[in-house]
């Protein structure tokens, strides 16, 4: 124990002397996902980064942990941050029983699908159809894709590029609520989509 | 012969939906530009614009008063401050199962990421090089700096 810490105050010592090369930062997750982590690796020495505003610096000597204020992380970083893009969103919207037809439910939270896309200024939609597991595959590979079909439509209608939009079905092969075959199941007759 | 004919035309139609490895498969797209940007792909440096897609091996690179903020199909989401230059030496995604691997070159300047399914499919599946150390990527927010006169 006492070894290691000397270790590591001779190693800063080491590292103070040299100029620095490169900073590595873990910031709180975007949109509250979790906690975070990266490890630094210089060949020698492994440091994991674990909590946000944890900070670890490159020197000539190798990379340790260091201290850096929050103040003078978001101004070295502002720039980088301020160019963010919007973040991708995953959206699910549900099916009537053996239908291409949204929910009443999914219909109101196709507005919200559509919104996001709207403020981006480019986008990328990829919608994939799923089915519950009544009926058979090639029946259920049709429908998926036809329920991923009609999304595509419907954005199309309001206005977004085709071209953006990508569709694939998974039939029943994919189930979100695991079931027994032949099983009709509200929660696995959807699409998710992928908006970026 | 016509057995092996209708095999062939088989496998042709069986293989013509799935999309291949391809070199020149669209791997992020450019959602944001401020001030000077600029991809150098093959040699060739172009200006870059909002909406244009991004290849393996491209390299971004923003100029003293630019930033330039990209998104993978894996959606990764890189930004960058400016007098960056980050090559994109390895990317490969497989959207059927999420999983992949991704090894970005920071050369120079302020990057800062939010991982995506590459990184959440398996340890070490996603790397950002820097001149003097490798940063692997369990998740998901973080920010590299490299300072330009090493």
């Amino acid at each position: 124990m006492m070894w290691r810490t000397i270790l590591a105050l001779a190693s800063m010592v080491l590292l103070a002397g040299c100029p620095r090369q490169a900073l590595f930062v873990v910031l709180p997750n975007a949109e509250g996902g979790g906690v975070g982590a990266i490890t630094v690796e210089n060949g020698e020495s492994v440091t994991t980064l674990d909590k946000p505003f944890a900070t670890a610096e490159a020197r000539a000597g190798g990379t340790a942990p260091t201290a850096e204020t929050q103040e003078n992380i978001s101004v070295i970083f502002r720039s980088a941050i301020a160019a963010q893009p919007i973040l991708p969103h995953h959206f699910r919207l549900y099916f009537i029983l053996g239908s291409n037809e949204l929910t009443p439910e999914s219909k109101v939270a196709y507005r919200a699908v559509f919104d996001d896309i709207k403020q981006r200024p480019v986008y990328e939609i990829e919608v994939i159809g799923f089915t519950d597991t009544l009926g058979d595959l090639p029946y259920n590979q049709g429908l998926s894709l036809a329920r991923a079909a009609a999304i595509r439509g419907a954005l199309v209608r309001d206005g977004l590029d085709r071209q953006a939009i990508s569709i694939a079905g998974r039939g029943k092969r994919d189930l979100l609520v695991a079931t027994a075959d032949q099983t009709p199941e509200p929660r696995n007759r959807r699409v998710e989509i992928t908006v970026r | 012969m016509g057995l092996a004919l209708w095999l062939a035309a088989g496998l042709l139609i069986a293989t013509a939906g799935i999309p291949r490895a391809d070199e020149a498969a669209p791997i992020a797209q450019i959602k944001k530009v401020t001030g000077q940007a600029a991809v150098l792909r093959s040699g060739e440096r172009r200006p870059a614009n909002v909406g244009d897609t991004l290849l393996v091996k491209d390299v971004i690179e923003t100029g003293p008063d630019g930033a330039i903020g990209i998104t993978f199909i894996d959606n990764t989401v890189f930004s960058a401050g400016p007098s960056s230059q980050i090559a994109l030496d390895e990317f490969q995604f497989d959207s059927n199962n999420f999983r992949g691997a991704m090894l970005a070159d920071m050369r120079q300047g302020t990057l800062a990421v939010v991982s995506g399914d590459i990184a959440r499919s398996a340890p070490g599946a996603m790397k950002v090089k820097t001149p003097t150390a490798i940063l692997g990527v369990r998740g998901t927010t973080f920010a590299v700096q490299v300072y330009g006169d090493h």
